[in-house]
């Protein structure tokens, strides 16, 4: 085990107390990243080129790291106060605007983009101390399940299992974060896009209540739906993450001007009595069949069933009540309304990339500013990015606003209130949170889905739901397939319920601490 | 369903300019995601239902306060600017948008 | 405008606030003189990421607004997004109010020179960031960011309006409302106030609308008539013709006297309006709406009204008086110190204390002939302490010096000479002196009186009684 496969925590209190030092906890790092990583995402750049690698990277910022990792081991040396992560070396989903780095959005639009300043979950990362080591992968604009949408070329790849994708959007955070290419990464989730890669490369994944954490600087999606949140190893690093990234911004009006609780303190107090809910809902899949238009149902894999039920077991064994049979009647309009409400809302966060002001501007003669602008996003915009375009463009038009765009906003209400139900405290289901799997399917395999619009949108069934709510969910591993793939369980809570899901995850790390699973380590590190 | 007409007026209505062999990924894509689309039409839907802007309702004591109106100079009016294609004399500079005019 | 015809026109008017920020971005909102691109941030650049953040100053000075115009302050609005694409707007939509404003509802009822009145109504009233400035430059548009964000409050007016008269009536009214309440300093020149108007015509008596243009950056009084004019007559026109009109837009180019044709509204891009999902909706409560429109004062046509009806003043003074809220505020406070014949301060106002104002270019209450200064003067003229020249002669010492008037009556001795004793004697010497003028004047030419008093004025410095002078003259020199 190198210094770079410690826990964050671990970290933080051997460099506060001079056991190593944050540079050689970064050097650690920085060897690790040379060693799995291979050749960083580039525009035009070969699919599948290095297909043994991680490839989590599309910026790489070794000398900004190596500073700051000095500054918090000089401060240390004078005796000075450091913050809860300081010496942590974590990556950015390059959807965040960091001050002074390219910030691509894995879009050729942005792809001389270098951001004039730094989104505010990143900014109080680096404030606690956090080394930033770069920018990693994602779908491009974050419109993806499997990372293969990217511009940039060779896309990540899963850590377990590299001829598999680490899903997406976060796939590059996910990679890293189980690849030890930093402990911690900051990602984002609209749909699931934290929770899907954290389940596909078995690490930890927090999309937290909106509002609990700023979006400022966020490159936008889904206005409505996005969350910055932390991917880690375990529940504690991604709580201590957590902590410092939430709170109140004057820079973002819909950030909830509540305080903040201490996640990390009460991680490992017990949850007897807590009650767990589990519904047949979640453990199937309801989606349109591309060809026939077809409404068809489909059972989650017994396998991965058996796993989230052998979860549900060990939250008993520690003491909590699991509560069977809750309906969630409404999940299987959660990808539909999201078709709409997420379509719309990017469609407009994406007018901005028109070749004015920044970013890439067509090399191509034009007549008119029309033509720039026709020419610029056609080159630009990769074709995830224009269908969702489209679509928006489609749903939001004036005659077809209330149709669909109106009744989505109102489906989501309804989905709300299935949430409203199980959790109210005076109800008959009094739940304090929802068990489910994170994903319909373990990992697939690199190019399975790609291309299939819907196919790969209903990949999300099971965690958009937690996104038109609002709410919090936690997606955490919970063992492996037969195939050695990792599978993941989410607990949904209710708003700002993060502090209680956070200690049931961590209680179910408690109860399988010493199971043989928790031993294995992703195949592409044994040859390091 | 979205016939090539629609198509075409949605794509100059997005400023985009495809290829063919785009242009027919991505109506063949759109039809596709509008039959997923079916589902949600046909959602009964009680008229008490409000629409939901976003999941969390933000009750008043959770709601930021208004911004004062106090001036704050940015600092980074010049890595802005450095970011235009085409910068003359701080003006941002783009090719001329079409017009005529009436006699 | 040929007789058969009635013009039907609606005013869109764009009002930029006087916040010291912009709207959703603590950038100055301010850019006069600035070199461009100056006053820019990230969000009001539409940077990728960025979020917008509501200035609270641009919310109260839309709740007075709304109040002026007797508009329903609504308890809940929203923001929308306005989606289009034009260089001068960096996020590619415009963050607006739609159809939960934050005022519904309104009207202004203004007077006409000829002494009849319109109403005009108003459907809504919305909140909304202005976008930037464009100029053509052989061949490309340079752009400058510097006027987004800058807050703006829309409104827009109902088809009431039915000349380029009106048209202009309206917005002088609207402009003087606007520096009134003191949420706009409403200079069309520097486009605090725009204007663009839609113009149809009918059939005299018809109820019909017809298919109207919309004329765009009408960005003075004169703009606004002469474009309206020019585009109803080019309406009459094309109909007289057998044409249809067609819903175009059009510019007005101010320097060449023209319209120029944008782009036909046929193609015009729907925006797709959607809930600004970065701000949360925006709630007025009545603690807060209350506190807000304690501040409004008595609004200019309201005060117009009042001068007439309770100082008996006629309505071209009132008109006058009321022109700005501060010369109103000053009318009143003299008349309160003088408490006399509101006429007289009236007179004394228009015609002399305008006169400093417009010289210096300063506001009433920036005189150093404060109220109770001058309703001294006025006291000191009716109380014969000076005569009427030496009064006037009094305002600008006192603008100069700022002293007293009383003060500087006594320390230069202007009180009024009316010593009968004192000029007959004077009289009698100056009579001597000019027999010549006697001899004239006694053969018949009596217009040599004014000549008279005029020596006796210049030998006193003017402060002789004139009546006392005159008729002390007039018994010296009829005794033949």
């Amino acid at each position: 085990m190198d210094l770079c496969d410690y826990a964050a925590y671990q970290l933080v209190r051997m460099i506060k107390c001079k056991q190593v030092s944050a540079c050689e906890v970064l050097e650690s790092t920085l060897k690790r990243i040379a060693a799995v990583d291979g050749l960083p995402g580039q525009l035009d750049g070969d699919r599948d080129a290095e297909p043994n690698k991680v490839h989590a990277f599309i910026t790489l910022t070794a000398e900004r790291a190596r500073r700051q990792a000095q500054q918090i081991d000089r401060a240390i040396q004078a005796g000075e106060e450091v913050g809860p992560l300081a010496g942590v070396p974590f990556t950015v989903k390059d959807i965040f605007c960091v001050e002074g780095t390219l910030s691509t959005a894995g879009s050729k639009i942005l792809s001389n983009f270098v951001a004039p300043y730094t989104a505010t979950p990143v900014a109080r990362a680096e404030q606690a101390g956090g080394i930033m080591l770069g920018k990693v992968n994602l779908d491009e604009f974050t419109f993806g399940s499997s990372n293969e949408s990217s511009a940039y070329q060779p896309s990540p790849r899963n850590p377990w299992n590299t001829s598999r994708v680490p899903g997406g959007s976060s796939g590059g955070s996910a990679a890293a974060v189980a690849a030890g290419e930093g402990c911690l990464s900051i990602g984002t989730d609209t749909a699931g896009s934290i929770r899907q890669p954290a389940a596909f490369c078995g690490v930890v994944g927090v999309k937290p209540t909106y509002g609990r954490v700023s979006r400022y600087g966020l490159i936008a999606f889904g206005s409505s739906l996005d969350c910055p949140g932390p991917l880690a190893r375990n529940v504690s690093d991604a709580a201590l993450l957590l902590q410092v990234m939430s709170g109140a911004d004057p820079h973002d009006s819909t950030a909830a001007n509540l305080p903040v609780p201490d996640y990390v303190a009460d991680l490992e107090k017990p949850i007897k009595g807590l009650r767990v809910g589990l519904s047949p809902d979640y453990f199937r899949l309801t989606y349109v069949a591309a060809e026939s238009g077809e409404l068809e149902q489909q059972p989650i894999p017994e396998d991965y069933k058996q796993a989230i039920y052998r979860v549900a077991g060990r939250l008993a064994e520690m003491g909590a009540d699991i509560i069977e049979d809750v309906p969630m009647p409404h999940t299987k309009y959660g990808i539909p309304a999201y078709f709409v409400i997420s379509r719309v809302e990017a469609a407009s966060n994406l007018h901005r990339y028109d070749g004015v002001k920044y970013g890439y501007r067509t090399q191509q003669p034009v007549h008119d500013l029309h033509e720039m602008y026709r020419k610029t996003r056609g080159e630009g915009f990769g074709l995830q990015p224009k269908l969702r375009i489209l679509m928006g463009m489609y749903v939001s038009a004036a005659q077809y606003s209330e149709q669909y765009y109106m009744r989505a906003l109102r489906v989501r209400s309804l989905i709300r209130r299935d949430f409203e139900t199980i959790f109210n405290p005076e109800g008959r289901y009094r739940l304090h949170a929802l068990l489910t799997p994170t994903t319909p399917t373990t990992a697939f395999p690199i190019a399975q889905v790609y291309g299939d619009s819907v196919l790969m949108q209903f990949a999300d069934q099971l965690t958009v739901a937690a996104n038109h709510a609002g709410i919090p969910a936690i997606s955490f591993p919970c063992g492996f397939d037969p195939e050695g793939l990792p599978y993941g369980a989410q607990l949904i809570g209710s708003d700002f319920s993060e502090a209680l899901l956070l200690r049931l995850a961590r209680n179910y790390e408690i109860a399988t601490e010493t199971d043989q699973w928790r031993k294995r380590i992703p195949p592409i590190l044994r040859s390091t | 369903m979205i016939t090539p007409e629609l198509f075409d007026h949605l794509v100059e209505l997005a400023a985009l300019e495809l290829s063919p062999h785009e242009a027919e990924y991505l109506r063949r894509e759109l039809n596709n995601q509008l039959r997923a689309l079916q589902e949600l039409v046909a959602v009964p839907l009680d008229p008490d239902i409000p629409p939901a802007l976003h999941g969390i309702n933000y009750p008043r004591e959770i709601r930021p306060p208004l911004r004062n109106d106090e001036w704050i100079p940015s600092s980074h009016v010049e890595t802005i600017l450095k970011q235009a294609p085409e910068l003359e004399e701080r003006y941002v500079v783009v090719p001329e948008i079409p017009h005529q005019d009436l006699e | 405008m040929s007789p058969e015809y009635e013009a039907v026109i609606g005013l869109e008017t764009h009002i930029q606030l006087n916040t010291q920020t912009k709207i959703f971005c603590p950038c100055k909102a301010d850019s006069w003189n600035d070199p461009p691109n100056t006053n820019i941030c990230p969000v009001c650049t539409g940077m990728p990421g960025v979020l917008p953040v509501l200035n609270k100053a641009a919310v109260e000075k839309a709740m007075l607004l709304a109040a002026a115009m007797n508009a329903e302050i609504q308890p809940i609005s929203y923001f929308d997004r306005k989606n289009y694409f034009y260089p001068d707007l960096p996020k590619g939509y415009q963050i607006s109010q739609y159809n939960m404003p934050i005022a519904r509802g309104g009207y202004l009822v203004f007077p006409m020179p000829d002494g009849s009145e319109r109403k005009v109504t108003i459907q809504k009233l919305h909140l909304e960031e202005d976008a930037g400035k464009t100029k053509h430059d052989f061949g490309r548009r340079l752009i400058d960011f510097n006027r987004c964000g800058v807050p703006l409050v829309e409104m827009v007016t109902g088809p009431d309006l039915h000349s380029a008269d009106e048209a202009a009536q309206y917005i002088i009214r609207l402009r003087q409302l606007l520096r009134w309440i003191g949420i706009s300093e409403a200079d069309m020149e520097k486009g605090h106030l725009r204007c663009d108007a839609n113009v149809s015509i009918r059939p005299k008596g018809a109820e019909v609308l017809n298919p109207k243009t919309e004329i765009k950056n009408l960005n003075s009084i004169v703009a606004i008539r002469e474009a309206i004019q020019t585009e109803i007559q080019r309406q009459i026109r094309e109909v007289e013709a057998g044409n249809p009109i067609e819903a175009w837009t059009l510019e007005w180019d101010e320097d060449r006297s023209i319209l120029r044709k944008m782009r036909s509204k046929e193609t015009e891009a729907d925006y797709r309006y959607f809930r600004e999902p970065d701000l949360l909706s925006l709630q007025i409560d009545e603690a807060w709406k209350a506190a807000v429109l304690s501040t409004l004062p008595e609004l200019p046509l309201q005060r117009r009204a009042r001068f007439v009806k309770e100082y008996g003043l006629p309505i071209y003074d009132a008109d006058i008086l009321t022109s700005e809220r501060s010369l109103s505020e000053y009318y009143e406070a003299t008349l309160q110190a003088y408490q006399g014949d509101p006429k007289r301060v009236s007179n004394w106002i228009i015609n002399d204390v305008l006169r400093i104002i417009n010289e210096l270019g300063v506001s009433a209450a920036e005189l150093k002939i404060t109220p109770p200064y001058l309703a001294q003067i006025i006291r000191m003229v009716d109380e014969s302490v000076i005569n009427i020249s030496t009064g006037k002669a009094l305002l600008d010492k006192v603008q100069n010096c700022g002293k007293e008037p009383a003060a500087i009556v006594s320390e230069e001795g202007l009180a009024k000479m009316n010593d009968a004793d004192m000029l007959e004697t004077l009289i009698q010497q100056l009579l001597v002196e000019n027999p010549v003028q006697v001899e004239s004047y006694r053969k018949g030419k009596s217009g040599l009186l004014g000549w008279f008093v005029g020596q006796v004025m210049k030998q006193t410095q003017g402060k002789a009684d004139a009546q006392l002078t005159r008729s002390i003259l007039e018994k010296y020199l009829n005794q033949k």
